[in-house]
């Protein structure tokens, strides 16, 4: 996923809880209820919860640079919607809201319990809750679950949200279209979820695979009534089991959510309903929510990725300002993925060319540097993501502003002694992403290679244009700037969407570098097959060795977020596997 | 008394040179138009202050890209990178950097002054002489040949000034592929605001013209030339244009700040040169647009005052111009 963090130990930490979830132990008594603080101080919000309060009443503003990918839970890709859809959704599971390697536990949400393993780890089991409702008061149930799980199967309406389901689930004959295309038996033609009865859903999966609980946290198993789902336009209302409900949305202006009068807070802790109101506007410039938001006219950044500039530089210098701000690792690497597929791309030394000529520390300053933006990265997976190991194939610590020597003959043994041309893509909405393409073409114009800049927003990056390789091979464009965190707290849940070559699609692709690496993809096969934790996380670092070797991408930093933490806002907390506050349980005061 | 006609003997030249002793024949030689406007010009001290500086701004545009540093290379040292800011007080002014460095990539600010010059200079030169040599062109045959032929074209002229240039150049850079017409890039981009701007500016140019002209087909020596044979194009090129070249020559030279305040409006909403290329414009929506003016006001004041000495010295020489050729006004 796009932006999130995990933590090593707590990985290990929440492997174990699994195995004792399964055992029938609780998987939620890790550290109970976390130290909350009243007191605003730097970082604060990352080990505590700041100002806690149960006051109701307000507007939670939230301001967005660019548009969502899309607010249909089973269509979105990005870590703040991951977030910002607990507002609507109860899927699954769900983690834990509080701060610390605590938030990165899975504890059930619509379930009643994490899922029950039988059948040699090929059957999961979950019951949910009876007595939740959707916000016209009609009863949530199993069918409205295997619904949703059922939409995830149609790629080409929804291209944009992960393919775990069409993945891992048993095949059946013919490969199951979706919901729109099979019509039949009520729509419940996906045979490898059954529901028994109204509260309990079982998933048949296609070889074991020990993560499945990571996998029913994901947006896209939250309960869609099929009664009412509109398809493409579901995105424009869905239908709320969480604390609030849609009451308007401009598309590309504003969207504006009211508490859900039927949702029940006892069935869902991890969430609460404290504002009147929420708001979010989109296409906002990035430097006016800073402004705004130091100014105390906007409550939150949408995206969470950390200020601006000038907002750093304000906040950093002040100590009152300072003091409301949190710097956390965001667990996510910043980094630029060369298609291997674009000419001259397609030749590992051209692409090693990349990797040596590029300046690195340029990039960092980009971001922010080493306090802000983050440590400059040498692999594809941030330190975080559990069995990652460093190195540094192509001297990005001992040479942080680039190998031009080496650059010059890695060209010249792909046979481009002169340079070549290629296309950049980045985010045009995010100056710091924008930023480190102009620093990166600096860099590379310095060996002969002559790169153009293509700007695209966020909102349709993936949908349209980087995301699609048609696109990217007509255009050339042969660098694509890019972020990315785990799905979940292990490797697997990092390197598959990112690195498989089965994971490459048409639309809403992930795997940027087009790397179809029959190494990598056994690698990954071999790790979802095996049960034990230590192997399976011996895996994690020699997926990412092999990516590096093909110089598939260009690591940046492993990111860090400045974020500013609103005063207006009450129950303030960093959720580590977010790795920015979490939005479910905010208030105002 | 001797007769009124021996107040001039035969000898009147020797008289007259001997009362005229001391005075040289050239001293009292007609003076050509250009003469008298030159005079004119050198005494007003404000004019030709403006006329200085433009003469050491194209100067700059022509010659400094080729003696300043390279305006694309990073000086990360110079920066903070926590802050984002240049070290050292006025945005990193130093020997090496006399005008500072740019926040978060460390390029020196005169290189890319000079060079942005270069790039604002020529837009604004190459779009000032399309728009006159449309207006021109288009004003003299309305004003000379009138009718219809004069309505439609002060019907099109309205159109085009009501046309929001702006918005049309937007779309514009986002309709058209990066490469078109043989041209791609920077090249493609500059014909792009070449022709924006020059393309609906020209109606500036031809209302003056159409009026000027209108004035001068009535007088006598339009209508002596009719008379010894001469049409339409005879007229227009030998009798008209030489005329017409006094207010070219001042509403150029008042159309071209104009053209650089496009230019710079253009690149500051986003439609102009190509990044890393420097341009005036490009540095201030870059100042204020990403709030870098807070954390490095030199950034935004610098590219600012460099436009606002451009527009000012055009605007002074223009006007001492207008002043110098025109024959009416009294000085």
């Amino acid at each position: 996923m796009r932006r999130r963090r995990t933590i090593g130990l707590a990985a290990f930490g929440a492997a174990a809880a699994l195995l004792l979830a399964a055992c029938g132990g609780s998987s939620g008594s890790g550290s109970g209820s976390s130290s909350s603080s009243g007191s605003s101080t730097y970082g604060a919000a990352i080990t505590s919860v700041v100002n806690p309060s149960t006051h109701k009443g307000g507007t939670l503003t939230f301001g967005n640079s660019s548009t969502p990918d899309s607010t249909d839970p089973g269509n979105t890709y990005y870590d703040y919607m991951w977030n910002f859809t607990r507002l609507y959704t109860m899927p699954l599971m769900t983690y834990k809201s509080c701060p610390g390697s605590c938030g990165l536990q899975v504890v059930p949400d619509l379930a009643t319990g994490p899922g029950v393993v039988s059948d040699n780890g090929l059957t999961w089991t979950y019951h949910i809750q009876p007595n939740v409702k959707f916000e016209d008061g009609t009863t949530v149930t199993s069918e409205d679950v295997k619904y949703a799980v059922e939409r995830t199967f149609d790629r080409s309406l929804f291209p944009l949200g992960p393919g775990y389901f069409p993945l891992l689930l048993a095949p059946q004959k013919p490969a199951y279209p979706g919901p729109y295309t099979d019509r039949a038996k009520n729509l419940m033609g996906l045979n490898a979820v059954q529901t028994p009865n109204p509260t309990t859903i079982v998933f048949h999966l296609a070889a074991p695979f020990a993560d499945f609980n990571y996998v029913a946290a994901i947006p896209q198993t939250a309960p869609v009534p099929p009664a009412k789902d509109t398809g493409a336009n579901y995105q424009l209302h869905p239908i709320s089991t969480g604390p609030y409900k849609f009451q308007s949305y401009q598309l590309n202006k504003q969207l504006t959510l009211v508490p859900n009068t039927f949702w029940n807070p006892a069935t869902d802790p991890n969430a609460k309903q404290l504002v009147s109101k929420v708001v979010m506007t989109m296409n906002m410039n990035a430097n006016d929510i800073d402004n705004r938001l130091l100014a105390g006219d906007l409550d939150v950044d949408a995206t969470g990725t950390g200020v601006q500039a000038a907002a750093r530089a304000k906040i950093l210098s002040s100590s009152s300002l300072k003091a409301s701000s949190d710097d956390p690792i965001a667990g996510f690497t910043w980094f630029a993925a060369l298609n291997t597929t674009v000419p001259p791309l397609n030749n590992l030394n051209c692409r090693m060319a990349i990797e040596y000529a590029a300046n690195k520390t340029n990039y960092q300053t980009a971001y922010g540097g080493p306090v802000a933006g983050g440590a400059i990265a040498t692999t594809l997976a941030p330190p975080n993501v559990v069995g990652q190991k460093a190195f540094d194939l192509y001297d990005a610590l001992s040479k942080p502003n680039g190998d031009d020597a080496k650059a010059k003959a890695a060209l010249k043994a792909c046979g481009q002694p002169n340079g070549f041309t290629v296309g950049i893509t980045y985010r045009s909405d995010r100056p710091k992403e924008t930023a480190a393409a102009q620093a990166l073409q600096a860099s590379l114009a310095q060996v002969g290679i002559k790169a153009s800049l293509h700007g695209f927003p966020t909102g349709t990056y993936d949908s349209n244009f980087a995301g699609v390789p048609k696109y990217e091979s007509q255009h050339d464009l042969g660098i694509s700037f890019y972020g990315w965190a785990a799905d979940w707290p292990d490797g697997y849940g990092f390197f598959y969407y990112l690195v498989d070559g089965k994971a490459i699609s048409p639309a809403g692709n992930t795997n940027l570098s087009m790397l179809n690496d029959p190494k990598v993809n056994s690698l990954l096969d071999q790790m979802a097959s095996t049960n034990n934790a230590t192997t399976r996380n011996s895996f994690t670092s020699q997926i990412d060795m092999q990516v590096m070797k093909d110089a598939a991408v260009l690591p940046g930093v492993y990111a860090k977020s400045l974020l500013y933490r609103s005063p207006n806002l009450t129950n303030v907390n960093v959720q580590d596997y977010y790795g920015m506050y979490n939005y479910a349980v905010l208030g105002v005061k | 008394m001797a007769a009124p006609l021996d107040v001039f003997p035969p000898s009147a030249d020797a008289t007259l040179d001997g009362a005229l002793a001391g005075v040289s024949r050239k001293d009292i030689e007609g003076r050509s138009l250009g003469q008298i406007a030159w005079m004119r010009l050198r005494r007003d001290k404000v004019a030709m202050v403006g006329g200085v500086v433009v003469v050491l701004l194209i100067l700059i545009a022509v010659v400094g890209p080729h003696l300043v540093q390279n305006p694309d290379t990073y000086n990360a040292n110079l920066i903070n990178p926590t802050f984002s800011r240049p070290n050292g007080p006025f945005g990193g002014i130093s020997l090496a950097h006399p005008l500072g460095v740019e926040p978060v990539t460390g390029r020196d600010m005169l290189s890319r002054i000079v060079n942005g010059a270069q790039v604002s200079l020529l837009i604004a030169f190459l779009a000032t002489a399309l728009a006159v040599g449309i207006g021109v062109f288009m004003g003299v045959i309305a004003g000379y040949f009138g009718g219809w032929v004069d309505s439609v074209i002060a019907r099109s002229m309205d159109v085009f000034l009501a046309f929001p240039l702006l918005v049309f150049a937007i779309a514009l850079v986002g309709v058209i592929p990066s490469a078109a017409f043989g041209l791609s890039g920077n090249a493609l981009r500059i014909g792009i605001l070449v022709f924006v701007i020059g393309f609906f500016n020209w109606p500036y140019m031809g209302r003056i013209i159409r009026g000027q002209t209108l004035s001068l087909r009535e007088r006598e020596f339009v209508d002596a030339a009719r008379s010894i044979g001469g049409r339409g194009p005879y007229i227009l090129s030998r009798e008209l244009l030489p005329n017409l070249v006094a207010p070219i020559l001042v509403y150029s030279t008042l159309l071209i700040p104009t053209n650089i305040l496009f230019e710079a409006a253009l690149s500051y909403l986003g439609v102009g040169i190509i990044p890393p290329t420097p341009s005036w414009g490009g540095m201030l929506s870059e100042a204020v647009q990403n709030g870098y003016y807070s954390i490095d006001p030199m950034y935004m004041i610098i590219p600012g005052v460099a436009i606002f000495i451009t527009v000012v010295a055009f605007n002074l020489f223009g006007d001492g111009l207008r002043d110098a050729l025109d024959p009416r006004s009294s000085r």
